[in-house]
């Protein structure tokens, strides 16, 4: 399947390139990142010149001793096995699998970056790439000035203008951990590559229906024109995971930890984890003024427009809009699974095996977060916009819901007898992408009886194919020079400047107790009473 | 014309892609898109297994009534496996020539402590935006189903139960009419009704009731009576004790006392308007669960005379004056099958006040056999 063209007259060209990975063998690439490229591959969309260059210290004690391209042909193999979204072929895996290479080395040193500047050139001759680049940072923060900086070094970056043997850098989320770490890491990149070669991947921006937000409403002229505090009772965003820091094994009672994610988790919080990017990334789209044309800066200056209109919030405000939690025991899918604090001793205790930090003892980092927030501009003067998301809730869902102000008190609304639901139009961002719209019709038969219905349209079921995964769409983006749907410098300082007084104030709060919940609820009690006061309540999912 | 896939037992976290997996199984070469059909979740709680046999063999046609996706559970408290099991059947409905539509059926059997998990899974297993039906089809009321019934209940639009067989009906009808004031809601996005299916059987009773005693056809007859005897079937007391309060409020009796005989009979004494009216409410000893017979003891323009209602076939209620040769008014009854009340009941969510206010009074009314 042909991953189509953005909207607009601009030619859509994933340009000859070889794609290098760093930490090619960490656990994006592995789940996320080779899968994708390799989708590419079977779907027919990458040039006939590209290759995949893998870069890092090997994760395992057998990509030490093996031969790096067994090795990572090997891994990859079994990574699109297990995640991909369409089944390994054994056709498209040799295509694939034959311009696939490893080149074991640390980011630090720089016999490394002469090794794979020599690797790439031979892959350049080999399949004809003529010198391009995308470098893909999957790295953690912290290694990527040192990486930068190494690969400026070895000459791997060419000019910002070079159109044929261009490089791109392409920099994994978190993009720092506060304002100020943030903007480190944007200088850091900066001395290397200029704006238009920097890539910040927000992979949510990568989905079909976040992508379908621009066409459902600017393409229909049935919601534009209601698009707006008139007709708009709220906007609620949630993104709400099943998933807490820990997997287990549950043959074994008590329950066995296999895998936690703790290592990254504590200390960073759901805030920065998921809403201080994914969900204003969403938050922007939805909000947005319709763009004068759809090349990417024109669009991405109307999304950092919205993040400049959000209303700051002060200390009150922190206390008054902003809920956190943090989840304790309690069960997922019929089985128990322990709390947070839990967790993390468990993750020092069994997996690192290495003394508990002190801060983390009593771990205050939230796994979840509801916040109201308001945009302070014309089209949405007084419209609340409710996001929450969290750790071990429920179910996985991410959906944007806007809810239309009630009708007149008259007619069907204006007996307590009859409850009158109202619209509410939603787009499903996950599991299943797409989108429905809630409406009230009669029931059938004499009496005029009110009843909820859903119109729905469904990706899958619609155009009978699964959607291309984010990143597919999001590394051919950027081979076709293409940065519609990536966080520009600016609005990456804009979402920090505003999530900034939270944090500042949690920090500064001397808390010994977060507000909890317990696995497999919806959120603390608190986040209902944040809504409820408002006289609305949390959709239910 | 339906065809139901072979039930399949799964890992809870496995149901979803269970249930899709029959969808495509049922769709068969067909490459149009699979129609889901639902209305509303249908959460449905039993604490036996004989009850829970009963509920699912009325499912398809209940849903066939109210399309909805079903989680049936099984929550034994004496059952030793400590676990929850989920089985997942789909059946597809045709629609026309081409068309068909599925809807799901997720079955939930926890034992032991599990029971008490129950509402987590079920929290995961709803279809969000659509209105969440809770049927207790327990025979322990519901305001001593206690948190789990509380848990349940958190995001559902109606609690539908059903009085019929309760064991300690006196203490059954207390509680209830007090569990309904902290469990009912009206406010906007939070709206929540509590229907009895018993009061749904009672419909074409109170209607034929009020159409006898209407003040032009009856003229007196309402305000002139002094006794109410109702015959029912076994496990039918409910039934005839709400229509009683239903009575009684409508013409503003007030209690004065009540006996009990177990298993045999019920007598009130109200105060009404005119003086002094007894009611008898009479367990026959076999036959189905439901109100045979209504005698009425009154005056219509101040001449004594009582009325007899009952069943006159299957289809329809009839009234008629004893001792006065005559045709009997009727009115027609539905043949309404017990799915098809349950279907009909879950599109119904308005809330009904003359319930409510009935069950004020039946409350009192037990208090005073209750003492």
């Amino acid at each position: 399947m042909a991953l189509d063209p953005p909207i607009g007259g601009k030619a859509y060209l994933p340009q000859p390139c070889t794609l290098v990975i760093f930490g090619g063998d960490g656990d994006l690439a592995w789940r996320k990142l080779l899968p994708a490229v390799y989708n590419l591959n079977v779907d027919g969309v990458l040039p006939a010149s590209f290759a995949t260059v893998c870069f890092g210290l090997p994760s395992t004690e057998e990509g030490k001793t093996s031969n790096p391209d067994d090795y990572i042909r090997k891994r990859a193999r079994e990574g699109i096995g297990r995640f991909s979204r369409q089944p390994l072929d054994e056709g498209h895996w040799e295509d694939f699998s034959r311009s696939l290479f490893y080149v074991p080395g640390s980011f630090g040193d720089a016999r490394a970056y002469a090794q794979l500047t020599a690797r790439l050139e031979a892959v350049d001759t080999q399949f004809g790439v003529p010198g391009s680049r995308v470098f893909y940072l999957s790295i953690p923060p912290f290694l990527v000035q040192q990486s930068v900086a190494n690969l400026r070094e070895a000459h791997m970056v060419a000019a910002p203008d070079e159109k044929t043997a261009f490089t791109r850098v392409i920099v994994e989320k978190p993009i720092g951990t506060d304002l100020d770490s943030a903007r480190a890491i944007i200088r850091d990149v900066a001395q290397a590559f200029a704006e238009s070669q920097t890539y910040r991947i927000d992979h949510y921006l990568g989905k079909e229906t976040v992508q379908n937000l621009l066409v459902l409403r600017f393409a229909n002229s049935i919601f534009e024109p209601l698009w707006n505090a008139k007709y708009i009772d709220h906007v609620q965003i949630t993104v709400s995971e099943e998933e807490g820091l820990c997997q287990y094994d549950h043959s074994t009672s008590p329950p066995k930890i296999t895998a936690s994610r703790a290592g990254y988790y504590e200390g960073v919080g759901a805030m920065r984890d998921m809403l201080q990017n994914h969900m204003l990334q969403v938050l922007c789209i939805v909000a947005m003024e319709p763009p004068h044309s759809l090349s990417p800066n024109v669009v991405r200056d109307a999304k950092a427009n919205v993040l400049h209109c959000l209303r700051p919030m002060t200390v009150a405000d922190v206390k008054k809009h902003v809920v956190r939690g943090q989840y304790i025991e309690g069960d997922e899918h019929g089985h128990l699974v322990y709390g947070y604090r839990k967790e993390v001793r468990l993750y020092y205790d069994e997996i690192a095996k290495k003394p508990i930090p002190p801060q983390s003892v009593n771990s205050t980092t939230e796994t979840f977060v509801a916040m109201r927030m308001f945009i302070d501009n014309w089209r949405w003067s007084g419209v609340p916009f409710y996001l929450r998301t969290g750790k071990r809730l429920p179910k996985r869902v991410s959906e944007v819901a806007i809810q239309f102000k009630e009708v007149p008190q008259v007619l069907f609304n204006n007996k307590p007898e009859i409850p009158l639901e109202p619209t509410v139009l939603t787009l499903r961002v996950q599991p299943e992408e797409g989108l429905s719209m809630r409406l009230v019709s009669k029931l059938p038969g004499p009496k005029v009886r009110l009843f909820p219905v859903q119109m729905e349209f469904n990706y899958s079921s619609s155009f009978g194919k699964t959607s291309p995964e984010a990143y597919e769409r999001l590394i051919l983006d950027v081979m076709a020079e293409d940065a519609t749907n990536f966080m520009r410098a600016d609005a990456v300082e804009a979402a920090w400047k505003f999530v900034m007084p939270v944090l500042e104030q949690w920090k500064s709060e001397r808390v010994l107790d977060l507000p909890e919940y317990q696995c497999g609820t919806w959120g603390p009690l608190q986040a209902d009473k944040l809504i409820e006061d408002d006289g609305r309540e949390w959709r239910s999912l | 014309m339906s065809t139901t896939h072979e039930a399949i037992t799964v890992p809870l976290a496995k149901v979803e892609q269970a249930i899709r997996g029959q969808m495509r199984d049922l769709q068969g070469e067909d490459d149009r898109p699979v129609q889901r059909v639902r209305m509303s979740n249908l959460v449905i709680f039993t604490n036996t297994p004989e009850q829970a046999a009963g509920v699912r063999a009325a499912l398809p046609d209940a849903v066939a009534v109210h399309p909805a996706r079903v989680i049936l559970l099984l929550g034994d408290g004496t059952a030793v496996k400590e676990e929850i099991t989920a089985t997942v059947q789909v059946t597809a409905h045709r629609l026309g020539k081409n068309q068909q539509a599925c809807s799901e059926l997720v079955y939930l059997e926890a034992g032991g402590a599990a029971v008490d998990r129950l509402p987590f899974a079920v929290r995961s297993l709803v279809i969000g935006d659509l209105p969440v039906n809770l049927w207790w089809a327990s025979n322990i009321p519901p305001p001593f189903g206690g948190v789990l019934l509380y848990e349940l209940s958190e995001n559902a639009q109606q609690i539908m139960y059903d009085s019929l067989g309760w064991l300690e009906p006196a203490r059954g009808v207390a509680a209830t009419a007090t569990w309904l004031d902290s469990v009912e809601r009206t406010t906007a996005g939070r709206w929540r009704v509590a229907s009895d299916l018993n009061w749904r059987r009672l419909k074409y009773w109170r209607r034929l009731l009020a159409q006898a005693l209407d003040e032009g056809s009856a003229p007196g007859a309402a305000e002139s009576i002094t006794e109410l005897h109702i015959e029912h079937g076994p496990h039918a007391v409910i039934q005839a004790w709400e229509l009683t309060s239903f009575f009684a409020r409508r013409l503003g009796w007030q209690v004065q006392a009540g006996k009990v005989q177990t298993g045999v009979e019920l007598t009130w004494r109200f105060t009404t308007r005119r003086g002094e009216a007894r009611v008898r409410i009479k367990r026959l000893s076999e036959g189905p669960p439901e109100i045979k017979l209504i005698r009425i003891a009154t005056a219509i323009e101040k001449k004594p005379c009582t009325m007899r209602l009952e069943a006159e076939g299957p289809f329809r209620l009839a009234v008629m004056l004893e001792g006065i040769e005559g045709a009997p008014r009727t009115i027609t009854v539905p043949g309404i099958t017990p799915a098809e009340l349950i279907g009909r009941q879950l599109s119904d969510r308005e809330r009904d006040p003359v319930f409510r206010e009935s069950m004020a009074v039946a409350q009192v009314m037990a208090q005073s056999v209750l003492g």
